[in-house]
């Protein structure tokens, strides 16, 4: 069987145009997809049953066991943490901030390794920015700036940027001028109008410069800027001034190196600068294909889009204390529930380190890095392949992924509503 | 079966025709119903104004822009902050609570029904999302159109029956409720950075006007038999001098509908600006209120403005800009492709500054100078003027005089220069509040038909029981009490059911989501048109088929079925 | 000699990252890019053994020599091998520096160590389907 206009879970593109087909329950192939979702759709790797730990080695339990033994966990615990979220639907990301809440937990999603920092700028100074669309059908001028979507969002360009023909733009790759800036010459700087070389931690001041060119003062701009050359500078704050639409895309080259949110507060402010002059929009290129749902999701329960913590019965947010690599670096939970994440892979050894510490249970189809730092593992279905559900675009754009098979695991919304539903009667009212 | 009677109840029913009674109200079933038996639990109302439920036919509480208003804004989340109570969950926010803070605090206030002002019709998931979390108030979602391709296309060709079909594609694919119009044409133009001024412009590239496309869509709605009538944020809002855009968009309105009015203006305080800089702007209340009591087809809203901080948010993405150029606090924007656009930035209204004194008085003005209450409802456009929770306040300007002078006492001086208000002695009464925050938005919104906005047998049992006794209380003199008891009812019933009591939500709730479908013959069904469907395979980024919100987000969807007459 | 560690996605890591005990995962997340003239520097042959040390984590990885990184600079794609190489330290801002890790990397012959082998180290146990 084919099916149509399938939607990827794999990168914050969510692409929506993929033909899969499906012989009861395995896929057997997929069109449209890039490698990614080819691995993803493909991929025939799953845990097959429950896990948890006897001493030291793992047994098979069922799924009623595995979660009544999380929830006694998590009610054991003090200052338990609920991570991850970012790869499931949104159902289940809304049920999993109510369980946080009823057990006075601290709940963070995988923005804190990666666009955390981007909210903390927005948060400062705002995000002018728009739907991918708007930039497919009128941006001139596009830059991708600490991102390589060649790897990381392999079909961000051709859906929507440079090869993506549009409404006011017929032949976008000829109309449309593409500025990468980066630390490395990555696959995508190879096919950029101009690339901005930055030596590491520069982004900072090149920023800074492009600002001050924009607002006139090119005579204060030394020869050179983080290594980009003054006429560099001036011919790339000219492309950008000239643009009728303007897009900035950054990646986490922006949010891991020097600075931080302070370079992602300064690329906003450029955009805004901008915008006194013409039109241009900036946007996170979101990694996880529901990432920014999970952002959406604890926003509209709790107010904060990430590292909330539900200790004091209110929703508390305070990011670099209550956000997760801190919270276990510093040894203070002393339960974890993993869901849809591997932070034993993603996180700094000493937070790895102390998620082998604690009892940790992780939610998640696939044998990982985590697996062996866990106590307990429990088997879902993917969402977009067993399972459906919600997911927010990088832009914010809400599409509802597809179950393309009915197979024999449950969802996530199932396991954490049964967990939910335990840890409440524990809990009481 | 569950059965109450509430009994001696000081009922003001303006759509019943009643105008403050002691009464018993019989409930059966979550209806309204002519008697009980004698088993049914009793509610003593003890002579408390009792009314319908509350209906707010403007405020932004879900869908992306209103949950960007929360992300970008820790400190307005700070700002209000409730622990987990019984089945209460934990709420923060106090301009942009979160969804369960907009609902108890909506629900501890009376309030049972509330319209989304604004949705993008791709994003509606979100809003429908929303919806679900906010589980006391009924929801309806108006369905931004102002810079949609198809719609500005059929404008451009005089093709009023094909706006008309976009419309019913549109509604019945994204489960809207009604038409909205944010600055119809600027929206579009604000995707080059550019907005229009006069609703004679054009809009780039489109080769429409604003008045052209208001004109298409007022009738294109009476086409479909929508129950609502097109929903309109004028353009140029809060510019200086703008109010003669809003006379010249009243102008065009027909009289179409002798149900309803033709054209719904929101939030119009902010419309009614004369002068031509800041510095000199002053109220043009009198000739726009001279202009709505001429007109009975057009019906409006206050769009209120309260002293204090809040978070604005429109579609209207160009104002955002502008206003945000004037504040240089923090600036989100968002423009929706081939759809509309969106704009959020937090604001301080002060009391020191004479240009937000008179959009202060504006408001006051505008609902004390229109004389049809049935034709002004009481909004601060939630959250824009002020948050919801001020409602009372304004109830409580409304109905004293004395309250006001008390309160003009306290502004820049040169404001009476500048505006009537000093000048107008009408006071509200218990009557006229009945119906500018219920009766009037369930006939202007078109949903009696479903049983919203009164209380006789057949309505939905949607009801709130204030702490206020008018036969013995003076509103007058007495409005700090008027303040207090429409702030916190004694009960707040939905559909039969006791959801809120003294201030405290007791039940975890179960809303309806509200929306329209109208069937158009076949000729007209945009699923299968060619020009229609070639919009998505080109220009939108995401599939035709994954477009429309399915029946999984509406778990308790109430449709309002119409025939169009194509 | 000291270099620069930036890590970041590569379309092979994206690709096998549901199967993370993988030997195609691993040699991915092992792979040490570096500058040709870094490489000569070092006496390393494409293919060469390191050891990745930083003040955190010491780690095996495999040399590939890059034209597209700056002397003085390596690039590994995220993972645990990279990742535990960065301190928890975020300044306060939820964000460890995992774009700005300084290492020393010398030549050896060590074999390379699986994901479980890294995460028995952190404490866990392994975990073989």
């Amino acid at each position: 069987m084919k099916i149509d206009d399938v939607v990827c879970p794999f990168c914050g593109c969510l692409c929506d145009d993929l033909v899969v087909e499906v012989e009861g329950t395995r896929v057997v192939s997929v069109e449209n997809g890039c490698t990614l979702a080819n691995e993803k759709f493909m991929g025939d790797h799953r845990l097959k049953t429950p896990i948890h730990r006897e001493g030291k080695g793992w047994k098979e339990t069922t799924y009623d066991e595995a979660i009544r033994e999380t929830a006694e966990i998590l009610c054991d615990a003090d200052r338990p943490l609920l991570y991850g979220w970012s790869g499931t639907h949104g159902e289940a990301q809304s049920i999993g901030i109510h369980l946080a809440e009823i057990l006075g937990a601290l709940v963070d999603n995988t923005s804190t390794v990666c666009h955390g920092p981007s909210i903390l700028a927005i948060q400062e100074v705002g995000h002018p920015g728009c739907t991918l669309g708007q930039v497919k059908n009128r941006a001139d001028v596009v830059i991708y700036w600490g991102t390589n979507p060649i790897d990381a969002h392999p079909r961000h360009m051709s859906r929507y940027t440079t090869f993506a023909d549009g409404f006011f733009l017929k032949e976008a790759f000829r109309d449309r001028k593409l500025i990468v800036v980066d630390v490395r010459k990555s696959e995508s700087a190879n096919i950029a109008d101009e690339f901005v070389r930055i030596q590491p931690g520069g982004d900072y001041a090149v920023l800074s410069a492009l600002r001050a060119i924009v607002q006139g003062k090119r005579g204060i701009i030394p020869p050179s800027v983080a290594g980009v050359s003054r006429e560099q500078l001036f011919r790339v704050a000219d492309l950008l001034l000239s643009a009728k639409f303007g897009a900035i895309f950054f990646g986490l080259g922006l949010t891991m190196s020097r600075g931080k949110s302070k370079n992602i507060r300064n690329a906003i402010e450029l955009t805004e600068e901008l915008n006194r002059h013409t039109k241009f929009i900036i946007s996170p290129m979101r990694g996880h294909w529901n990432v920014y749902g999970s952002n959406e999701v604890f926003t509209w329960i709790t107010g904060y889009p990430y590292a909330v913590d539900f200790a004091r019965g209110i929703a508390f947010y305070n990011p670099g204390e209550t956000t997760s690599v801190d919270v276990l670096s510093r040894k203070e939970c002393d339960a974890c529930l993993v869901v849809a994440s591997d932070p034993g892979a993603h996180f700094p050894k000493a937070c790895a380190e102390h998620l082998a510490r604690i009892p940790t249970v992780q939610i998640d189809p696939h044998v990982n890095a985590t697996t062996h730092l866990s106590r307990i593992q429990i088997p879902v279905a993917v969402t977009g392949i067993d399972a459906e559900g919600t997911a927010y675009r990088m832009d914010g754009v809400p599409i509802r992924t597809r179950m393309l098979f009915r197979g024999t695991y449950p969802s996530d919304t199932a396991v954490l509503e049964q967990l939910y539903a335990i840890v409440k009667e524990i809990k009481g009212p | 079966m569950s059965e109450f009677l509430i009994r001696n109840a000081y009922v003001i029913d303006p759509l019943s025709g009643i105008k403050g009674e002691i009464m018993d109200i019989a409930i059966r079933n979550g209806r309204i119903a002519e008697e009980v038996g004698s088993n049914a639990e009793v509610i003593d109302a003890d002579h408390c104004l009792t009314l319908p439920g509350g209906i707010d036919s403007h405020s932004h509480v879900c869908g992306t822009k209103v949950n960007f208003g929360r992300y970008m804004s820790p400190e307005d989340m700070r700002a209000g902050r409730t622990a987990r109570k019984g089945v209460m969950h934990v709420t923060s926010g106090y301009s942009v609570p979160t969804t369960f803070g907009n609902s108890y605090r909506y629900s501890v206030m009376g309030y049972t029904t509330v319209l989304e002002g604004a949705m993008a019709p791709l994003e509606a998931r979100h809003t429908h999302e929303e919806f679900t979390a906010t589980p006391h108030q009924d929801m309806l979602a108006n369905t931004l159109f102002d810079g949609n391709w198809s719609i500005m296309e059929a404008v451009r060709e005089k093709d009023m029956k094909r706006a008309a079909a976009v419309v019913a594609w549109t509604l019945s694919a994204v489960k809207g409720f009604a038409i909205k119009l944010t600055n119809p044409g600027g929206t579009e133009a604000w995707g080059w950075g550019e907005d229009v001024h006069s609703i004679q412009d054009q809009v780039p590239h489109f080769g429409v006007t604003p008045a052209e496309i208001i004109q298409t869509m007022i009738r294109a709605n009476e086409l479909l038999n929508l129950p609502h009538s097109v929903h309109l944020h004028c353009n140029a809002l809060g510019v200086p001098g703008n109010y003669r855009t809003t006379l010249d968009t009243i102008d065009l309105v027909p009289d179409l509908n002798d149900k309803r009015q033709s054209l719904y203006l929101t939030h119009l305080q902010f419309h009614s600006y004369g002068g031509s800089t800041w510095k000199d702007i002053s109220s043009k209340s009198e000739d726009i209120a001279r202009a709505v009591n001429n007109k009975p087809a057009v019906a409006i809203d206050m769009g209120q403005i309260m002293f204090g901080r809040t978070t604005t948010m429109t579609a209207d993405g160009p104002m955002e800009f502008k206003l945000y150029m004037l504040h240089h606090n923090k600036w989100s924007n968002h423009d929706v492709e081939l759809e509309t656009g969106s704009g959020i930035i937090p604001v301080y209204y002060s009391r020191k500054s004479l240009v937000n004194c008179v959009m202060w008085a504006i408001g006051i003005e505008l609902a004390l100078l229109v004389k049809d209450p049935w034709r002004c409802m009481l909004s601060t456009d939630n959250p824009n003027g002020a948050p919801f929770v001020k409602y009372p306040e304004i109830i409580a300007l409304l109905m004293s005089r004395r309250f006001r002078e008390n309160e003009i006492a306290l502004l820049d001086p040169r404001t009476a220069h500048y505006v009537p208000l000093p000048a107008i002695d009408r006071e509200l009464d218990w009557y006229d509040i009945a119906v500018m925050t219920r009766a009037g938005q369930a006939k202007a919104l078109g949903i009696t038909g479903i049983g919203k906005g009164y209380l006789a047998p057949g309505a939905e049992a949607d009801i709130a029981i204030y702490p206020l006794k008018p036969e013995s209380l003076d509103p007058s003199a007495e409005y700090q009490q008027v303040m207090a008891g429409f702030g916190k009812t004694r009960y707040t019933i939905k559909r039969g059911r006791v959801v809120a009591r003294d201030g405290d939500v007791v039940v975890e709730g179960a809303n309806s989501t509200i929306w329209t479908r109208s069937t158009v013959p076949p000729g007209y069904d945009l699923s299968v048109d060619p020009e229609f469907m070639k919009k998505f395979e080109q220009y939108y980024t995401v599939r035709m088929s994954n477009y429309p919100v399915q029946d999984v987000y509406l778990p308790r969807g109430i449709c309002i079925p119409t025939e169009a007459s194509l | 000699m000291k270099f620069l560690l930036n890590t970041g996605r590569t379309i092979r890591q994206g690709s096998y990252v549901e199967r993370k005990n993988s030997v195609a995962y691993q040699e991915e997340a092992t792979s040490l890019c570096m500058n040709p003239v870094d490489m000569m520097n070092l006496e390393l042959e494409e293919g060469s053994q390191v050891r990745v040390e930083s003040d955190q984590e010491s780690v095996i990885m495999k040399v590939h020599p890059a034209l597209w990184i700056t002397q003085g600079e390596v690039f590994v794609c995220l993972g645990p091998y990279a990742n535990h190489l960065v301190k928890p330290e975020t300044h306060g801002s939820g964000m460890p520096d995992f774009k700005g890790t300084m290492v020393t990397i010398t030549p050896t012959s060590e074999p390379l160590v699986t994901v479980a082998d890294l995460m028995e180290r952190c404490g866990g146990v392994r975990y073989e389907d």
